[in-house]
Parts: structure tokens; sequence; C-alpha cells
């Protein structure tokens, strides 16, 4: 009898450990309003200390306060009962969590997608495409601006709703940049043209003011050297893949010129050496370097310090995209997409739920921009608001000269990451350049291989 | 005079030597600990405050307003204390089967399980995913607890233990007419507490700091266990911008580890010296 009970309980329990997640939709009770959930994955952070209560998004700051306020402003305006529910994942693993979310058929309605990540998904037949249902929703696809076009468009359908355009841009400290007589008659900094420019320049402002031309995030951090290495290679015309994405060709020349360039500059100690991502806008920040080569996001707090009293940077500071030092203007640039997942939705309710999140976020879209990521619709690109943003007229050409690679480039994120480490290794260890050149190819050409398997 | 003062210079030199490495020790988390009560504003200018102002609390208020975070350190209180009672239960009756029972196998059995000290976890980790996902576990109490029941290292520690209990005590038992559940029950399991108290705290507390598995296995935020909780709620840049909010997540996440330290610190000393008996 005693037994028989600890078997019942054990089975029991067991039962109920089961059943104990929260797996199911709220079916709503009788006689009460039916209401549409959808969920929404994403990354950017939580911050609903902040932001929680907010429903408007023109009231949200930074990227978490802004995409926060807007998916509250749809929730607490939408007359159709849309309830969506927000999944917030870390940045870092998102990709290793989004997968193990479609193997285990979790899948999330709608997801935001890096547009260099969603060529695996798409090979794979895991999105939805959207050409049909955007101009039903009056999304103008030819609002789209050039790189947003070919961020999402893979094979010639389109496959997400376009976010934003991210790109590697100069942040440069015009305190510094006077000391050093780099200053132009125009009030803005004097940018090099050409790879000896750049040096030659470099040289005098750490002979001016005895500190290195720039910062650089370069120690724990892959993602940097890669986008500066991408941008210099793309500058020179050269496609770094083969036509079918299937090989990367690192025995170029215009290779060795970015490798070089990236060395020598290290070798000379006209990079601040051995700084991480924080450290690199730290030295930035307390004026210890005259340029710090970072991305759009960080426009907003540069420009909140530089408006600080007592701050190193204060009333000294501006913005450029990367400077053109080779043949054509190029800078590397990705951008946030919004994604419809294959069987997210599981009734055509929650499906044409998700189509009225796209279509709220892409009416909002000038609201993203304030990030400091630049807009996707040329029409807000256009427009008299966001030129009035801070140093955002500067930036507008990236729209334009952004590039990324190929879209037919298996696995981009893993490639930019042995990439970048070997580059790293460049610049902090000495590597040599042909040791860097073999390495790479040899790595990127095996994950290309495996991916094809 | 002082039992130190008695003691010889050297004794007293190696002293001072471990107090100076434990201060070094020290030194990181201290660091994290002043961080925490900085405004994230002002680290990204200068991480290099130690005690002087300004102070701020909002970093702790932060995490504390965000609105499931106690229902993520109930998630891991739950799945901790369930994996530690499971671990303690199946690595008992196993340790026990293997230093106590002829079964045929239990020649091969044993290295089989202690085989299993020597796979990194990593290594199963996306066929244990499938298998996990394909039973419906995704998302599930069950799905977060069931794979660190498979503890060789428990089963190992266990079986040497059962093995240094005096079998006479058994055979006494036996003797008496009761059965063996009811001898390992009642006679040598209550001996064999200190062991146990050992494999728990540390069961306990690898489950409490777990990451990797609650990444892949609870995808919904009411199912996310404290570590894998306050790591979404990190923005991109956290390291740069959120500084401060990030120390306090660390100590957030450290602080009821550091409690079970206080209450169980004699066990844990003793099973560190490698013993395992108190």
């Amino acid at each position: 009898m005693m037994k028989r009970s600890l078997w019942m309980a054990a089975l029991a329990g067991a039962a109920l450990l089961a059943g104990c997640g929260d797996r199911a939709v709220t079916a709503a009770g009788p006689g009460a309003k039916a209401k549409t959930e959808i969920t929404l994955m994403r990354f950017f952070g939580s911050c609903d200390a902040k932001f929680g209560a907010v429903n408007d998004a023109s009231q949200g700051v930074g990227e978490c306060g802004i995409v926060t306020a807007m998916v509250n402003e749809f929730n607490a305006t939408n007359p159709d009962g849309i309830v969506v529910k927000t999944q917030v994942a870390e940045w870092a693993p998102y990709y290793d969590q989004l997968t193990a979310r479609l193997v285990a058929k979790d899948i999330p309605t709608v997801a935001v997608m890096h547009e260099s990540a969603l060529g695996d998904y798409v090979r794979r037949r895991l999105i939805e495409p959207l050409d049909a249902e955007l101009p039903a929703l009056g999304i103008d696809t030819a609002d789209f601006t050039d790189h947003a076009r070919r961020g999402v468009t893979l094979n010639g359908q389109i496959y997400a709703l376009p976010f934003d355009t991210w790109a590697w841009l100069w942040h440069v400290n015009t305190t510094l940049m006077s000391q050093a007589g780099l200053m132009g008659a125009d009030g803005k900094p004097k940018l090099p043209h050409s790879p000896d420019e750049l040096l030659a320049m470099a040289r005098q402002f750490k002979q001016r003011t005895g500190k290195p031309y720039f910062a650089w995030a370069i120690v724990k951090e892959t993602a940097a050297t890669n986008r500066t290495f991408q941008t210099l290679i793309a500058q020179q015309e050269t496609p770094l893949f083969s036509e079918d994405g299937k090989r990367i060709d690192m025995h170029q020349p215009q290779v060795v010129n970015a490798l070089a360039l990236m060395q020598q500059l290290y070798a000379e100690g006209l990079v601040k050496p051995n700084l991480d991502y924080g450290g690199a806008n730290q030295a930035f920040l307390n004026g210890e370097a005259g340029v710090v080569v970072v991305g759009t996001w960080t426009i907003d707090q540069f420009l909140r310090e530089a408006r600080k009293p007592g701050s190193p940077l204060k009333g000294g500071y501006t913005v450029v995209p990367f400077p053109q030092l080779y043949q054509r203007p190029a800078v590397f640039a990705d951008g946030h997409s919004w994604a419809l997942f294959k069987g997210g939705a599981a009734t055509p309710e929650q499906h044409a739920a998700a189509l009225k999140l796209l279509q709220f976020i892409w009416k909002r879209s000038a609201e993203w921009a304030r990030t400091g990521h630049l807009p996707v619709r040329r029409s807000v690109a256009d427009s008299a608001a966001f030129k009035a943003l801070p140093f955002r007229q500067n930036l507008t050409e990236i729209t334009r000269t952004g590039t990324s690679m190929p879209g037919n480039v298996p696995t981009q994120r893993a490639i930019e990451l042995l990439i970048g480490e070997d580059v790293s290794n460049l610049m902090v260890s000495n590597k040599p350049i042909a040791e860097v050149q073999a390495d790479v190819e040899k790595q990127v050409n095996k994950a290309l291989k495996k991916v094809r398997r | 005079m002082t039992p130190m003062l008695r003691k010889g210079w050297f004794d007293r030199a190696v002293m001072a030597l471990l107090i100076v490495l434990a201060a070094l020790w020290m030194l990181p988390l201290l660091w994290v600990l002043a961080l925490s009560f900085k405004p994230n504003e002002l680290l990204m200018v200068r991480t290099d405050v130690f005690l002087a102002p300004p102070y701020t609390l909002a970093n702790y208020a932060d995490i504390l307003q965000t609105s499931a975070v106690f229902r993520w350190l109930g998630n891991s209180a739950l799945v901790a204390a369930l994996q530690t009672l499971g671990v303690l239960v199946l690595s008992s009756l196993a340790g026990y089967g293997f230093a106590r029972c002829e079964f045929p196998g239990r020649r091969w059995l044993f290295p089989l399980v202690l085989f299993g000290l020597a796979v990194p976890s990593q290594s199963v980790f996306i066929p244990l995913h499938r298998l996990f996902s394909d039973w419906g576990l995704q998302n599930t109490y069950a799905g977060l607890a069931l794979p660190g029941l498979a503890a060789p290292f428990g089963v190992f520690l266990m079986t040497q233990y059962f093995k240094a209990v005096p079998i006479d005590l058994e055979e006494a038992a036996l003797l008496d007419n009761a059965s063996r559940f009811k001898t390992f029950l009642r006679v040598v399991l209550p001996l064999t507490l200190p062991a146990q108290a050992t494999l728990g705290i540390f069961t306990f507390l690898a489950c409490w700091n777990d990451y990797l598995w609650p990444l892949v296995i609870a995808t919904q935020p009411e199912m996310y266990t404290l570590t894998r909780g306050l790591a979404s709620t990190q923005t991109n840049f956290a390291q740069s911008e959120g500084l401060g909010f990030l120390m306090a997540q660390a100590v957030f996440a450290g602080a009821p580890v550091l409690m079970i330290y206080l209450f169980f610190q004699k066990h844990l000393v003793t099973a560190v010296a490698g013993t395992g008996r108190s």
C-alpha cells in the first residue's frame, strides 16, 4: 500500500513537472472579447523599470526604450485586440536560442534578425517571404533605401521588413583634432583620402597631442576589426568571395593593402593598444584618442557626454562615415529587420496580427532612427525631421554606400568571427600578413564547405 | 602569547602571503560590488572608481522592477532544489548498489558510469536538446531539471563513501530481519550525511549557476532561471552603457549562493579539502 502511494505520488509529481511550463496561449473565457496573442522575439535588452509603462514610442530613449515603448503603444492602441508578448533574449547567443526554439517548434511569431543572418534561415526555408503581403499593408517597397533593400532581398524575394541600417563610423574629438592642426577652415575635421594621408595625419596627431589617433576595440573583440577590414576591402572594389558565395579569396593584393595598413597603424602606436569595446569608448570619452571607430548606436551616448560640463569631450564631438581611402566610397553596414517564421503563427488571425504589427513598426520608423541607426525609408532619410537630428545629414550617404557580405554567402556571422579573430591577431600580436591570409582562407573555406554538406 | 605569535617566522610569512593572495583574489569581487553602486553614465567614462562618490541604488532598483525577476528567482530555486534532491536520491541508491550489491554487469557498469566524468556536457548538448524537445519538455521544469540528474561524480562519491562504512553494521541489521532497503535507509544512509551535504551543495551551486542549458531549453521568459533571465535584460552594449547594471546583476545572482555558502560553510570546506567527511 505504502509502495503504491509512493509510486502514485512520483507519477503525479512527474506529470506536474512536465506540465508546469507556461506553454499555452491564454484562451478567452466565454463572453470575453477574443484576443489574438502573438510573440515577438528580440534583443535590445529589457528596460521594464523605465519604459514598461510607456505607451508612446516618441517617449522612448535608446534602443531598448524605443522598441519597448513602440510595442506597448501597439498593444495599447490597436483596435483588433492584438496582444504582442515580447520575449527578450540577449544579444550574443540570440541565434543559438532562436535555433533552439525552431528545433523545439516553439517558434516566435515575429523575430528581429540581423540582415546578415537572414540568408541562413531563408536557405533553410524557415522564413516567410513578404512580397505579396507588404503592398497590402500599404508598405511601399520602393521607399526602401538601397542598403535596406539589399539586406532583406534574397533570390529576388523580400524576406523581412527592414528596421534600420547600422554602419561603421568615425567618431571624432574635434578639440584634439584642432590641437593637432587637423581641422579645416569650415570647422570640420580634415579627413584622409588615402592610406598614406591617413598615416601622415595620424603621425601628425600623435606628434602634436602626444596621444594616439585611434581608439579601436581590439581585445576580446572580433567585430570591430572585421568591419574595418571589410570596409577597406570594399573601398578597393574587391570581391572577397566567389560569385557563388562558396569560397573566400584572401590572396589578393587588395587584401594585403588593407592588412598592411591596419598592422602599420597599430605597430606605430597610432592606435591605443589593448582596448576592448568598453575601453575604446572610454578612452575616447576621456579625450585619450582622436577618433573611435564604432557604430551608429553610440551617437546619442557620445553626444550626451559632449554636452556635459567638465567632460573632456565637451563641445568637441562630431561623427562622419568611415572616410574613403581607396577608389570608391564604401562602409561596412548591416541592419536589423523583422521576419515572420513559418509556423510562428498558428492561426490566420495570428498571421494577420503579425502583419499589422509590421505595419505599425513601419509607420514608426522615424522614431527608431533616433537611436542613431539610419532609417530604412527614403522618405524618412530625406525628411526635415530626420535631418534636424544631430549629425544625421553627414550620415545619410551610408544608406547608399553601405556594404556588407553578399547575401549568398552563408553563415556570415561565423565568418565575421573568423576574419575578426585573425585580423586582431595581426594587430595585437603582429601575426605575419601571409599567415593571416592563409589561416583566414583555410578556416573560412572550411566553414563554407561544412555549410554546403 | 597568542598561538599566532608562538608560531615561527616561516609560518607567519606563509600566513601573511596567504592573506595578501586572498586580498588579491577578493579585489575583483569587491570591485564588482563597488561598481554595482555607481551610475552607468559615470562608468561609461571611468571604471577605476572604488569608494569615491557618487553612489546609487538605481541599478538594484532596475533589477527589482524587472517584472519577472522574482519568478526567475523562484524558478532557479525550484529547479536547483529538484535537481539537488534528485541527484542525492539517485546517487545514494546507485552508490550503495555499486558498493554493496552484487549484480550482473557491475564490473563494467561502474567504469561506464565513471566514463561520464570524462564526457564534456557540451558534447551531448545538441542531441540532449533534440531529445527533450521531442519529448515536449521545452519550457518545463522537468526539462530544466532532468538532465542534471545524471551525475557520475555523485555516484562515484557516494560509492566510495558507502564502501568506507563498516559492513558489520549492515550485517547486524540484516540479522535482525531488516530488509536490504530498510538497512540502507535506516542504518547506512544516515552515516553518509556529510557526503550527502557535500554532494548537495555542489549540485545546488552548479545548477544555480548554470546558464547554457537554460539558454536553450527555457525559451519563454516565464520559464527563465535567474542567470538566464538577468542575462536577457542586458542591452546589446551593456559592457559600455550598462556596466553598473551588469555588476548589480552579478551581485544579485550571487547573493543567494553566498547565503547558502554561509550556512553550509563547514561542509563546503570539508568537501574542498577532499575528504568528504566532517
